[in-house]
């Protein structure tokens, strides 16, 4: 069948000089992203080197690791985790991740209302200290804010709620701040017409609409607090962590692996608690 | 001689749920604009899926070319399909890829998988999508991400796909009802004016009688999966549109 | 009047519900609070070595040492920086061929045998979430030694669960129109899956990807701590040694570096989507 070359009027085309040439690639669009992903390879096979990976180490790892964990940690030693002492830093490790969840919410309230762009009382000098010190919190580890306080604190269990604090301030300030800036600005332009202050404001106009968001979103947050918190101890700050740490540091592999199944177990029952929670929050809006 | 011959078509999704269509029969000529009308849920976009056997009926028989539809193999029916140009209500583009490559991806049912996979299309077909695409009054977009285009570029580009296919028989499955009654009338026109050139039949199902009768030289009435009605559209009337269209008003 | 009496019946139900409903929403406040207060009195107060800790001014004193810049470190820190850039994206890259079996398995409408790979996906990916970072970096030393090889495992298999549970979500909710019109022209099942899955999942999986990429960032900085090099290692150096401002730098080097991340992600996004 061949195609016409002529096209009829009716055709609703502006039929200038029809295209007969099409090429994908193009001089200078294509040359820059094939050049992008050439020098990604390029990063990546230099980063190989550079961090003098050995692959052929890499490639008989499988192996290893299937008999590193049939021959070294299997059987895991259950009753290790059944002991009294083990539980109670269990019930430890619990009370400091709700502990740290409300004081890293309760603080991130606050944060969360600065560092929206929408609501801030000051968008040139607030907003982006609110938004700088949320993201300061969030991106030094956990791990990294245990060992400060454990350093200035000493050791126990107050350093780790307070680094989980610091985790938590970070995590549920961004997403306060977010979740206020997707409100709706009717409701807020009338409070506001009523002649109430900032903070009546925020009370009448805002809160009423971000309250089951921010409900959901600390339930979450409380979730992947207990993640964090089962390792902190591991630098001092309390919990099941240390235990972790001891019995590594022993080779008590058997116990490692029994203390490592108890968290998968904990933190699915977190997980599982979270998501009730949280569709129980929605459903009750 | 008929060119599509459908006979006693049966289709029922699940073995316990409602026959869809109840025994259907009809034949298309060469040179048809074939157009079926009826309420919805009546069974006519399952009718034109199974031209191309997108559902797979339960009993009856397809004879196109020739061909008995409903015995091919899978192989065969891909074979098939590469000759069936289809037009979509909702034009079912790839949105994230380029109208050129929406309009290539016509030609997949004659290329292989590796030719598939790196997009690397002959001359050949680039020449003729450039050309399908022109015709269609698309020049200008060629390069274009097919979500950035209006409702009634978006079936100029579902059209030209089809003309990539060389096809030998259009299915249409409400080409207009995402468009305005203005853009309706436009696409329809470039639609039978194409299908005049290329010397294609259409089997075009369609929700507006106003457009089945400005356009279409025949018409099947279905109403809950039955035909109630078959002939030229000069034979069709306000009583008997009222007779298929009975179950809407109620 | 009857109808003055029937609202004053109803303005008592009222009253009756709001009351009943206060009293069991302070009960749940009371329970909350005496759970936070006996936690507090078991974490806070009972576990502190106050005698160790000191006043609040010997507290202040052993924060204001933290505060100053190692101005001399920072030249230090740039290959350890690069270090736990490429740990990072080699970590992140990795996941993204571990997850492949993952997200194949884990989306409903294309896991191949229901009853058996979907929940086995479903374990993949709580394993690899619930465990922490410094968990999995230690099995992997325990596994292939000290180094960075052992940091960037850790990295991949973590990041297995977050990826693909978002792309396993993104091929659920596919749009089923462009499959219907690949397959109307004639494609083969591959010729469907390049020209109408992938491209409707590769931008979603592109976005989650860089996302993970930023929090690797974030988890590549401290692997160092369990013998897997860059900027941890340092900071850990530098806490031993009591050089107490170097520790403040290198979190100051870790924002800088979380920051250029949070950058790149915002520029590749906009470019793919």
């Amino acid at each position: 069948m061949s195609v016409k070359a002529a096209t009829p009027a009716r055709s609703g085309a502006k039929s200038k000089q029809p295209l007969r040439e099409w090429k994908r690639f193009r001089f200078p669009q294509s040359l820059y992203r094939w050049g992008g992903v050439l020098l990604g390879l390029v990063f990546l096979s230099y980063s190989v080197v550079y961090l003098n990976i050995p692959l052929e180490r890499f490639f008989n790892m499988f192996g290893r690791v299937g008999t590193l964990v049939t021959e070294r940690y299997y059987p895991p030693e259950i009753d290790y985790i059944t002991e009294p002492d083990y539980l109670a830093s269990v019930v430890d490790t619990i009370q400091m991740s709700y502990l740290g969840a409300l004081f890293g919410m309760i603080m991130a309230v606050p944060l969360g209302w600065f560092g929206a762009y929408n609501m801030s009382p000051s968008k040139r000098f607030v907003y982006p200290l609110a938004r700088f010190v949320a993201m300061s919190a969030r991106s030094v580890h956990e791990t990294i804010w245990a060992i400060l306080f454990v350093t200035i604190l000493g050791f126990g269990m107050m350093a780790g709620v307070l680094a989980l604090t610091m985790f938590c301030v970070g995590f549920a300030g961004k997403l306060f701040a977010e979740e206020i800036e997707a409100i709706e600005m009717g409701p807020v332009e009338a409070i506001r017409a009523t002649g109430a202050n900032e903070f009546m404001v925020m009370v009448y106009g805002v809160f009423p609409q971000v309250r089951v968001a921010f409900t959901g979103i600390g339930i979450y947050t409380w979730d992947v607090a207990f993640r964090a918190a089962t390792v902190v101890g591991f630098f001092g700050a309390g919990g099941m962590g240390w235990y972790l740490k001891r019995n590594i540091l022993q080779i008590e592999t058997y116990r490692v692996s029994a203390i490592l199944v108890s968290i998968v177990v904990l933190v699915l029952i977190a997980e599982g608690v979270s998501a009730w929670a949280r569709a129980r929050v929605a459903k009750a809006k | 001689m008929s060119i599509l011959s459908v006979k006693d078509l049966k289709v029922r999704y699940s073995a316990s749920g409602p026959e869809i269509l109840k025994g259907v029969s009809f034949d298309v000529e060469e040179d048809d604009f074939f157009a079926i009308i009826g309420p919805s849920g009546a069974g006519k976009s399952t009718l034109i899926r199974c031209i191309n056997r997108l559902v797979e009926p339960k009993s009856g028989s397809i004879l196109l070319y020739g061909t008995e539809v409903l015995s091919l193999n899978s192989r065969q029916l891909r074979r098939l399909r590469r000759g069936i140009g289809m037009i979509f209500q909702e034009f079912n583009l790839v949105d994230r890829m380029s109208v050129m490559d929406n309009v290539l991806s016509g030609r997949l049912g004659y290329v292989g998988n590796i030719t598939g996979l790196f997009r690397l299309f002959s001359k050949a077909d680039i020449t003729r999508a450039l050309s399908v695409l022109d015709r269609v009054g698309l020049s200008d977009h060629v390069d274009k991400r097919a979500d950035q285009l209006s409702g009634g570029q978006r079936q100029r580009v579902g059209i030209a796909r089809a003309l990539m296919q060389d096809p030998k028989l259009l299915l249409l499955d409400e080409p207009t009802s995402s468009l305005d009654p203005k853009i309706s009338r436009e696409v329809m026109a470039l639609i039978m004016e194409i299908a005049a050139e290329y010397k294609v039949p259409v089997l075009c199902n369609i929700h507006d009688v106003q457009l089945a009768m400005e356009f279409c030289n025949k018409i099947i009435g279905l109403q809950d999966g039955i035909k109630m009605f078959d002939g030229p559209t000069s034979e069709m009337n306000t009583k008997k549109l009222d007779e298929i269209y009975a179950m809407e008003v109620l | 009047m009857a109808s003055a009496q029937a609202t004053a019946e109803q303005v008592e139900r009222i009253i009756a519900a709001r009351s009943k409903a206060k009293l069991v929403r302070s009960l749940i406040y009371a329970v909350v609070l005496l759970l936070v207060a006996w936690s507090v009195n078991t974490t806070i107060i009972e576990d502190t070595d106050w005698a160790r800790m000191g006043s609040v001014a010997n507290v202040l004193e052993s924060v204001a040492e933290f505060i100053g810049i190692d101005w001399g470190l920072f030249p230090h820190l740039l290959e350890p920086a690069l270090e736990t850039i490429m740990v990072a994206t080699l970590g992140t890259l990795l996941g993204v061929v571990l997850c492949v079996p993952a997200i194949w398995f884990g989306a409903l409408n294309i896991t191949p045998f229901m009853p058996i790979t979907y929940p086995f996906a479903r374990l993949m990916m709580t394993l690899s979430r619930s465990i922490h970072e410094i968990v999995w970096a230690l099995f992997f030393v325990a596994a292939v030694g000290l180094g960075a090889l052992a940091g960037v495992l850790a990295i991949a298999v973590r990041s297995i669960g977050f990826i693909a549970k978002m792309t396993a979500e993104a091929i659920e909710d596919l749009d089923p129109k462009p499959v219907e019109a690949i397959r109307a022209v004639g494609g083969s099942e591959f010729q469907v899956f390049v020209y109408a899955i992938l491209p409707q999942v590769l931008p979603v999986m592109v976005g989650v990807i860089i996302f993970e990429w930023e929090i690797n960032i974030r988890r590549s900085s401290v692997l160092g701590l369990v013998g897997a090099g860059g900027l941890g290692l340092v900071f850990f150096r530098q806490l031993n040694t009591f050089n107490h401002p170097g520790v403040t730098t290198v979190i100051i080097a870790i924002l800088i570096l979380i920051l250029f991340g949070e950058l790149v992600s915002y520029f590749v996004r906009k470019a793919v989507i």
